[in-house]
């Protein structure tokens, strides 16, 4: 079968700018100054600048309707490569060919803004998520009962409690209809109960049919929605497979490098 | 809840009454390509190409076109919240140019007795204060449109041309709102219309164009170079001073009009006030501030497009 997601070789450098070192007198801060002003204008000549390779040599297929979970530590290169994959920002090198609508959610409650009721944050964040007009009128009442803010739809949202906001992020996204959905950590919000309906729903947009990239710390929520899993170590997919494998060999780095830290 | 074919059978176990949540076993695959089949034929050519580098340098008007419907809810946006907690409301949008006119209505109209090419000061003025505070508003807000809006550029990609294009589109409507003064004006100071006044849409054209080619260039800009954000205000000002927005231009002396009109501004307002209040059009100097406002127009989207990659790491 033909993948609905193709990632090859793909790699991302940051330069980390360690440029700014304390000059010792006036005269040499103002010619630094002057420099680096210079260089800037110039564009991209960062010769001496540290670099770093958050993301390298990533290549893996992804089929239609599969529910894909990638795990990995802090900066393992998780969150760059789901901003690659929503075009939030280019790749250093490599290629990655998406053969279906895609949305994406790295974040809940994107562009929510604090001044602006429930009912029009609804409206703003679904038209900034890829929805049209007529379809977020449509789920309108089912984002809202999903949300459970009925009462407070009138109310600007900076008086929302965490929790309702989050829900009503949460929801807004939920309703997303794309053929890829890449998402980041958005399953944490909320109560345990909350969390149970979360769940759910990203079961059933699963079960739709729909592919799925899914980032997350929490190895259970892998392990309960996901058919494989990709484990990135330092920007490398170090291994991929059913998630029961990868978690445990991830649980096992884990922890090796704890004992490891804990040793000196 | 939408009701979902029963087509779900043959690979999914719900077990929530355990309140665990099964996971679809990775090998019923080709029964559900079966089914993926009916629903779902993938294309031949990919809908997104990521590739690295500058690959964007051609403007994808079918994508901005896409995107219309968040370019309307953006604005609205800008709107809803500008209003928030302000107890003048949009009356803000009249006063301000009002205040502008009333003073150089009084300093400069009836004490320095600047001329106005036989039309009544404060309508000469109004009138080129009205395009003033337009362009300066928009290509500031615009300015800072990337800057402000950070945190939706580095969690959504939508073509980022949108988010200074909707600032400038939010002051168009202010534009259309204080003109109700300018039609209060000219009926005060009994202005007669001419068939002039049809060319006046395409002033506003112009001048908007104007608008986003400075506004969109200076947004870029400002992602890397915070600098612009300081400097703008101070080359907005100078930029007022040598546009014929409270003197005319036929103060400057003939020789130097070529060199004036280079200024895009400057054939706009003219151009603009001309159609209004019937007077001459100078169409040596509109035909000079057209070539120059859409070439920058051109260059500016193009910068854009070059700058744009980079907006999420940078801003």
């Amino acid at each position: 079968m033909k993948p609905i997601m193709r990632v090859e070789n793909l790699g991302k450098k940051y330069s980390l700018g360690a440029r700014e070192v304390i000059a010792p007198t006036l005269r040499e801060a103002l010619v630094r100054f002057v420099k680096n002003t210079a260089e800037r204008f110039s564009r991209g000549r960062d010769t001496d600048a540290q670099t770093v390779w958050a993301l390298s040599g990533v290549t893996f297929e992804v089929y239609p309707g599969e529910v894909v979970g990638v795990i990995g530590r802090n900066g393992a290169g998780k969150s760059t490569l789901l901003k690659i994959l929503s075009r939030i920002t280019k790749p250093t090198m490599g290629l990655a060919d998406l053969y279906g609508r895609t949305g994406s959610l790295l974040e809940v409650g994107t562009g929510f803004h604090p001044d602006l009721t429930g009912r029009e944050n609804i409206h703003l964040n679904g038209a900034i998520l890829g929805m049209k007009r007529e379809e977020i009128s449509r789920k309108f009442d089912e984002i809202v009962a999903f949300a459970e803010v009925d009462r407070f739809l009138d109310t600007p949202v900076k008086r929302y409690s965490t929790g309702m906001y989050l829900r009503l992020a949460f929801a807004v996204a939920a309703h997303l209809d794309p053929e890829i959905l890449l998402l980041d950590e958005v399953l944490t919000v909320g109560d345990a109960l909350f969390q149970k309906k979360c769940f759910a729903k990203m079961k059933e947009v699963g079960r739709e049919g729909k592919t799925v990239l899914f980032v997350s710390h929490n190895t259970a929520s892998v392990q309960h929605l996901c058919g494989r899993a990709l484990y990135l170590r330092n920007g490398v997919l170090s291994e991929e497979g059913k998630p029961d494998a990868v978690i445990a060999s991830y649980l096992k780095d884990l922890s090796e490098s704890e004992s490891a830290g804990l040793a000196c | 809840m939408i009701e979902r074919p029963s087509s779900d059978s043959g690979y999914s176990r719900p077990d929530e009454s355990a309140g665990v949540m099964v996971c679809d076993p990775p090998d019923v695959a080709d029964e559900r390509s079966v089914e993926l089949f009916l629903h779902a034929v993938l294309p031949e050519e990919p809908l997104v190409k990521i590739r690295p580098g500058n690959s964007l340098t051609k403007i994808e008007f079918g994508e901005l076109w896409a995107h219309r419907e968040l370019l309307y809810f953006m604005m609205w946006r800008d709107l809803k919240v500008r209003y928030r907690q302000t107890i003048l409301g949009a009356s803000w949008v009249i006063l301000q140019p009002l205040l502008l006119t009333l003073v150089f209505a009084i300093f400069l109209g009836k004490l320095v007795k600047v001329p106005s090419d036989g039309v009544p000061y404060p309508i000469f003025a109004y009138a080129g204060l009205l395009l003033w505070m337009f362009l300066s508003n928009a290509v500031l807000s615009s300015s800072y449109s990337l800057v402000v809006n950070a945190h939706i550029i580095t969690k959504v990609y939508f073509s980022r041309l949108l988010i200074p294009g909707a600032a400038v589109g939010v002051r168009l409507l202010d534009l259309i709102i204080a003109s109700l003064i300018l039609v209060a004006l000219m009926f005060y100071y009994g202005v007669t219309l001419t068939w002039s006044i049809l060319m006046l849409p395409v002033f506003v054209i112009q001048i908007t164009a104007l608008a986003l080619g400075v506004g969109i260039w200076t947004s870029a800009l400002n992602v890397r170079y915070r600098d612009v954000g300081t400097m703008l205000p101070i080359l907005l000002q100078l930029w007022m001073f040598v546009s014929p927005i409270i003197y005319p231009s036929s103060i400057v002396p003939e020789r130097w009009r070529s060199l004036y009109f280079l200024n895009p501004l400057a054939g706009t307002v003219e151009g603009f006030r001309a159609s209004l209040l019937g007077l001459p059009f100078d169409w040596r100097s509109i035909v000079i501030s057209t070539a120059i406002t859409l070439a920058l127009l051109v260059c500016s989207i193009y910068a854009f497009r070059r700058m744009e990659e980079s907006f999420a790491d940078d801003v």
